[in-house]
């Protein structure tokens, strides 16, 4: 479904310059949730906002469900944002004056679904996320696993095929971390439409509940699945 | 120990302070995008309370200069005591006089010198000391010529004098100038009133050899004399001794002619005599200033004189060195330091001797005591154009607080996590503070050198955006370091005080809290929002009721009036700008009413939801708001004020020339005039305006005026005269036998429009002959006619040497024998006689009680006996008039004599009973109470008035019998008028306006078409301008002329003076430009700011899929709904404040009425400009979208992970 090629980036300019990502190479399936890990500063987020269309790389190819992009400029892959990747940040990032509902469905309506269609899917969302009694709340109005909760529902509504997720528990605690993998992993491994969730954390404890986990150092990937790496059981589950 | 402290913390900052500095600059460079609001706040505060500090200072040095314009020269420098043989430090040599004079130039701040002969030394004290009177001038005492006669007629008396100051002399001087006063600055200063056409300040030689000599206008008008002219013989007075007491002393043996003059002393004057000069200039008289020199006097050189003439006239101290001072080195911050530095100049001068003669000299300063006479009226002046200018600075500390915060804002997260990381709070503030400085100090030079630069041109207006560079008028407007201070500290000051409290509040705060995004913002103190707002709409209520007719408005107490008047417009504005700024905020909302279910904004609708709701969205809303309101304000009231000044001048001249001839003319006569004195063949239309006295069936008696047909293309008709809104419908009523009332007119008519009847009785409206209220009445003129039925027997008159009462008694029986009308025993009580010429005509024995003669000339007639009170004898003529009663003197009780001119009337009788403002009294003396000496003049034959002298030594007089027929019309009555243009308004309340053809129907054909009048109005459409003035001044030199008044001279003078308070419409100018400037400059700002502020938002909008173009659309709808909503509501609130303020200008209009004297006889009818207003907006709107689209696309080109990442 995603895979990556050879992809670079670097930034700054002559004694300055620092290549974070030098040639990732990179494949995943649908429905796997992939925890990437790595030191600070390795390229993880560089990596992510190049696949979800953030930042260009200035080599390489990504090619997520036949779109192909990667050196594309983040104007030129609107498309990829609206109908491949769905984000979900560390600081949730919800529009602050918008409620729970109108924060997904701005989101759909944005993508060019028509407002009431967009509604209904919204709602659908978050009641999928656990927020059907929620909905006309403000974020202030929220906790913050609830926040975070609204994001993926943002992130999920219009039947992304890939999630980003950029720590998306480092400023919950410990058991709305869990109750957010919760989702994530009932997202991948639902059998009608599962969706990919590409996750970086830092929390090895999170990472080893993932159906694999991704080691970036030096700029490449280290280790396609730490677990074998650790020796550790499990790996691909399909 | 403690000092040791001190002394190394201050060591240390010291040694900081350069890296520490340049660390802020850096700070503040980088940070220049949030620093951008403080930048603009501190550059418009400063902008502005520079520019209206800078142009009190040039209001202050334009007065000067335009004060200083009254009298050509400096300063009077005369030798330090009177010369006598016995004293030294004077001399009467010329050459020693002239090389004192080149001694005196050296100093940089002397320009000129020349040695005049003239008014005597006054040798100290001031304006007000004695000695400043006791000086006299050379009077003039006659001027002959063997071919002009009328030279024999010429007076040099100068009544005008009297009331111009302290009483030094009434009599007309000369002054003999030496050769430097026809070269250089004295040439350019003395020359450039020489009247175009009328000859021209001549070189020293040519003045040398043909004995020059220049006249005042109104001089030269009396004798009919011109350039070229060649004078027998000039006589002179000069003064070899004086006596203090006043009286004639009889043991006083004096050479020549002895006189007293009102100042206290008598005088003996020997007189002098020039001979065989030449007119070489006739130039306008200066108005009058400062009464150090004589003003308008004859002008010839001393080289015209033999040596010892000369000696004589500075032997007895009628020598001075007039003298011209580099007036730009006047120090203008003040007009206190304008005086001390001529008093220093004058220390400099005098404590020096000249030449090897040891010459000492006294220096007596003309400027400075102009100085101290324009101080009050410039002070109200002043007061008032700070006032209008309260709004501008508010907007401008607004714009700068409101940036601060904003700007200060965007720091809380920065300081809060500066302390995290342990930095102290001295450290964090001082680091704020000095970025903060260094951004404030930065726009505040620029903001106070652009106000330096700008004043010149801001006191230059001649009307709303109107500007005319200065001429002859060097403004150097520069702040004194007092006031720079002010400037600095009203905005750099405020900026840091406010910065201060405000980053100390963030290091107070939880860091916590500081860290957190969202802060809770205090709510605002609505009910203090509504107060002002609803006081302020009182205010402008009242007004309005007031403008559209109503007696009092809302409330008829003065001192609330006065209240409402003062701070209504100011509360109306803030209270409602900031509620308004909330129906503003929710602009997004009120536009998705229009716009919502259009494909402009399908995708992007929800996300303008809750918008509107942040501080920095409602901070923008109410900028807009304050901005557009005040350009709205300055632009109405702008255009109103210039419209106004141009009203009240075709109102006061009627079209571009008013004369007064001196023999009644007809078109053709005045067009020959107008023609010889322009020197070709001008293309001219003229009207005049003639008035009647109408009588009602019911006995009331009217002043008529008759508007000729055609007047249409010759007067400048404003709406506001006739009755209706339209001039031509108006006219055109006229042309029938029709008429119209003043308000006070229809009372006594008790017709409709006098407003007696409540509400509806009174409007603008012109009534239609089907209209009820068009009432048809009659009006009878009467014709007065004289039979001269033949000539009487001849009186013999003897001069008896015993010449007493009854002598008189007898005499006066002659005189009224001898007068040509006879309208004696006659009960005319409370007849019309108003406007007519009724010299010569004996009252005797008539009683005329209640009569109005308002306007006529009565001069030589003859009141014996007659009942004069309770008459209206306004602006009338009774010189040499006799009032005379046979049983003691004629209290005459109750009669207004307002203007009236009684000089040389004679007789017996009380004028302290009646109103005398402004009239001449007897003594030829102008009084403004009624406070003419009670007259009882012991018959003599000296004292008689000319004219009886002359009647009396007539062999002839003159029987007739006085005809009169009535002619009686109906007139249907077309409604209310104000005035005619041309006509002074002060009566027309109390009269009728007809036209031709009512007018031909009343006197008929016959008289019409005979008809010639004195004042004519006139239209040039090809002489304009300055061209205008010149040909003006030179009908007003004409001899065939007695007056003439010209539009252009009028407009600058109520311009200056009149209608508006002198400079206003500089002022609103200026706010209309700094308002606009300041609404797409904070339109910019803002925008950026609170763009800023949304980096975030978009970059999230951007990265769950919105496109470029759907975040512009977004942005630029939510921000331009903003904009638009609030530009619309601003001007709004403009348009409601311009009308609150016309409140403000009628309590100063009516503050100037009593101290400048002058009054506004438009109404002020708010003019709105739209064109300018939409012009105005459209820039804004154009200005909001181009800062829109820039900073939207910096936003959306910024590093999306970056921002995502909050860093």
């Amino acid at each position: 479904m995603l895979e990556i090629n050879d992809l670079h980036r670097g930034f700054g300019t002559g004694s300055n310059r620092i290549e974070v990502l030098k040639g990732i190479d990179l494949k995943m399936k649908r429905g796997e949730l992939v925890a990437l890990m790595g030191p600070s500063g390795c390229g993880k987020s560089t990596l992510l906002n190049i696949i979800g269309g953030l930042l260009a790389a200035e080599k390489g190819n990504i090619k997520l469900e036949e779109r192909n992009y990667g050196i594309k400029g983040p104007s030129s892959v609107v498309d990829v944002r609206r109908h491949k990747v769905g984000w979900i940040f560390q600081d949730f990032h919800l529009l602050e004056h918008l409620t729970a509902l109108d924060n997904v469905a701005m989101a759909l309506e944005i993508s060019g679904t028509p407002t009431k269609e967009a509604e209904k899917k919204a709602k659908q969302a978050l009641i999928r996320v656990g927020l059907g009694d929620r909905m006309t709340h403000l974020p202030e109005q929220l906790s913050g696993g609830q926040q975070q909760r609204v994001a993926i529902a943002r992130a999920i509504a219009g039947e992304r095929p890939l999630l980003l997720a950029d720590e998306p528990t480092g400023n919950l605690d410990i058991s709305t971390g869990k109750d957010v993998l919760q989702i994530f992993k009932d997202l991948c491994h639902t059998d009608k439409d599962p969706i990919s969730i590409l996750m970086v954390t830092h929390d090895p404890e999170l990472a080893s509940k993932a159906d694999r986990m991704l080691l970036l150092k030096d700029g490449v990937t280290a280790a396609s699945d730490i677990r074998e790496a650790w020796g550790l059981e499990g790996g691909e589950e399909e | 120990m403690n000092d040791e402290k001190f002394f190394s913390r201050m060591n240390r900052k010291i040694r900081d302070f350069p890296s520490n500095f340049r660390i802020a600059t850096l700070g503040a460079w980088r940070g220049r995008e949030r620093g951008l609001a403080v930048i603009a706040g501190v550059f418009l505060a400063s902008l502005v309370i520079t520019t209206v500090l800078a142009y009190g200072v040039g209001l202050s040095q334009l007065f000067l200069a335009e004060s200083l314009e009254t009298e050509p020269f400096d300063a009077k420098i005369e030798f330090k005591k009177a010369p006598t043989y016995e004293s030294d430090g004077w001399t009467n040599n010329t050459t020693t006089l002239m090389e004192t004079c080149d001694e005196l130039t050296l100093n940089v701040e002397i320009t000129d010198c020349t040695v005049i002969l003239g008014r005597q030394g006054i040798h100290g004290g001031g304006f007000f000391n004695e000695d400043f009177v006791v000086a006299q001038p050379l009077e003039m005492r006659s001027i002959s010529s063997s071919t002009n006669e009328l030279w024999n007629n010429v007076s040099f008396d100068y009544p005008e004098l009297e009331n111009s100051g302290p009483p030094i002399s009434s009599m007309r001087g000369i002054r003999l100038l030496g050769p430097e006063a026809f070269d250089g600055e004295l040439a350019d200063r003395l020359g450039e009133q020489i009247i175009f056409g009328l000859g021209n300040w001549s070189t020293a030689d040519e003045v040398e050899n043909n004995r020059g000599v220049f006249l005042p206008s109104n001089i030269a008008s009396e004798a009919q004399a011109n350039v070229g002219d060649e004078l027998d013989e000039v006589t002179f007075a000069y003064v070899i001794d004086r006596k203090a007491g006043g009286a004639l002393q009889g043991d006083w043996d004096c050479e020549g002619t002895i006189d007293s003059g009102d100042n206290g002393y008598a005088y003996c004057r020997m007189n002098m005599t020039l001979t065989n000069l030449t007119i070489m200039g006739i130039y306008e008289p200066w108005q009058f200033g400062n009464p150090t020199l004589a003003p308008n006097p004859i002008f010839t050189t001393w080289t015209a004189l033999d040596e010892l003439d000369k000696q004589k006239l500075i032997d007895n101290d009628h020598m001075y060195l007039g003298v011209t001072i580099d007036r730009a080195l006047l120090p203008t911050s003040s007009t206190d330091a304008a005086s001390e530095w001529v008093e220093d100049l004058g220390m400099q001068i005098e404590s020096q001797n000249y030449t090897s003669q040891n010459i000492e000299l006294f220096y007596f300063d003309i400027i400075g005591g102009t100085i101290t006479f324009l101080e009050i009226f410039l002070g109200l002046v002043q007061a008032f154009d700070y006032i209008i200018m309260i709004p501008i600075v508010v907007l401008s500390l607004s714009v700068l607080i409101y940036g601060l915060v904003l700007s200060l804002e965007q720091r809380r997260r920065e300081i809060a996590i500066h302390r995290v990381i342990g930095a102290t709070s001295n450290g964090l503030q001082g680091m704020v503070l000095l970025e903060l400085a260094v951004m404030s100090t930065f726009a505040w030079i620029a903001g106070y050198v652009l106000a330096i630069a700008v004043v010149p041109l801001v006191l230059s207006s001649v009307g709303f955006m109107a500007f005319e560079s200065l001429e002859n008028v060097e403004v150097n407007p520069v702040l004194g370091l007092g006031s720079t201070i002010i400037t600095a500290a009203a905005t750099l000051g405020l900026a840091l005080l406010f910065g201060r409290s405000r980053s100390k509040e963030f290091i107070e705060l939880e860091i916590e809290e500081g860290v957190k995004k969202v802060r809770e913002v205090s709510k605002p103190k609505r009910w203090l929002h509504w107060l002002m707002f609803i006081i302020g709409a009182i205010a402008a209520t009242d007004t309005w009721l007031e403008m559209n007719g109503s007696e009092d408005g809302l409330n008829s107490n003065w001192f609330i009036e006065g209240l409402l008047g003062l701070f209504g417009p100011f509360l109306l504005w803030i209270g409602g700008a900031l509620l308004l700024g909330r129906i503003g905020a929710k602009g997004p909302k009120i536009m998705q009413l229009f716009l919502g279910k259009s494909p402009l904004l399908k995708d992007v609708k929800r996300g303008l939801k809750g918008s509107g709701s942040t501080e920095s969205i409602n901070r923008l809303s109410v900028i807009m708001l304050l901005t557009l309101s005040i350009v709205t304000l300055a632009a109405v009231q702008g255009y109103t004020g210039t419209l106004v000044d141009e009203y009240t001048a075709s109102a006061t001249v009627g079209s571009d020339l008013q004369i007064t001839t001196e023999q009644p003319s007809n078109f053709s006569e005045v067009q020959n005039i107008l023609n010889e004195v322009y020197g070709e063949e001008l293309l001219i239309s003229a009207t005049t305006i003639t008035s009647i006295a109408l009588e009602t069936e019911d006995g009331d008696s009217f002043q008529t005026w008759v508007i000729l047909n055609g007047t249409r293309g010759v007067l400048d008709w404003t709406e506001q005269s006739l009755p209706g809104k339209n001039i031509d419908t108006a006219l055109e009523s006229y042309e029938g036998l029709t008429f119209s009332a003043g308000e006070s007119a229809a009372y006594i008519l008790d017709i409709w429009g006098s407003g007696r009847k409540g509400g509806d009785d009174r409007g603008d409206e012109l009534l239609s002959s089907s209209d009820i209220r068009s009432e048809n009445l009659t009006f009878t003129w009467t014709d007065i006619d004289f039979d001269f039925s033949g000539i009487d027997e001849e009186i013999e008159n003897e001069t008896t040497p015993e010449f007493g009462f009854e002598q008189l008694q007898f005499l006066l029986e002659s005189y009224s024998e001898s007068m040509e009308i006879d309208l004696s025993n006659l009960d005319l009580q409370n007849a019309d006689l108003s406007n007519r010429d009724l010299s010569g005509v004996d009252f005797s024995g008539t009683n005329l009680s209640g009569a109005n003669l308002s306007n006529s000339t009565l001069t030589n007639s003859l009141f014996g006996d007659t009942n004069l009170d309770n008459v209206n004898f306004k602006d009338s003529n009774l010189s040499n008039a006799i009032i005379f009663n046979s049983i003691g003197p004629n209290f005459i009780l109750n009669s207004d004599f307002t203007n009236a001119n009684l000089e040389g009337s004679f007789g017996l009788f009380n004028l302290s009973f009646s109103d005398l403002t402004n009239a001449t009294c007897p003594n030829g003396a102008v009084t403004n109470t009624s406070s003419c000496d009670e007259l009882m003049i012991e018959p003599s034959i000296e004292t008689l008035p000319p004219s009886f002298t002359e009647l009396l030594f007539t062999d002839a007089s003159f029987s007739f019998e006085v005809m009169t027929t009535e002619y009686n019309q109906s007139l249907r009555y077309i409604g209310v008028h104000e005035f005619i243009p041309g006509i002074p308004t002060t009566t027309m309340a109390d009269t009728l306006v007809i036209g031709e053809t009512s007018w031909r129907a009343l006197v008929g054909d016959d008289t019409a078409n005979n008809f010639s009048a004195n004042t004519w109005i006139i239209k040039i459409d090809t002489v304009q301008g300055e061209e205008l003035e010149a040909f003006r001044a030179n009908l007003d030199a004409d001899s065939r002329i007695s007056s003439a008044m010209d539009w252009s001279s009028k407009h600058s003078e109520v311009e200056r003076s009149g209608g508006l308070i002198f400079g206003t419409q500089g002022l609103l100018s200026l706010q209309f430009v700094v308002a606009s400037i300041a609404a797409v400059a904070s339109a910019f700002v803002f925008l950026s700011l609170v763009l800023n502020q949304r980096k975030r938002e978009l970059a999230v909008l951007q990265a769950i899929g919105a496109s470029p173009n759907q975040i512009i659309r977004l942005v630029l709808f939510e921000i331009l709904s903003i904009v638009v909503v609030s530009m619309f509501l601003g001007i709004l609130l403009g348009m409601a404040l311009a009308l609150s303020f016309n409140g403000l200008f009628s309590v100063f209009g009516f503050i100037f009425g009593i101290f400048g004297g002058s009054e506004t006889i438009i109404d002020r009818n708010l003019v709105w400009p739209w064109f300018e207003l939409a012009l105005v907006s459209l820039t804004v709107f154009v200005a909001v979208v181009v800062a829109l689209l820039s900073t939207t696309r910096k936003a959306l080109k910024s590093d999306l992970s970056t921002v995502l990442k909050g860093e």
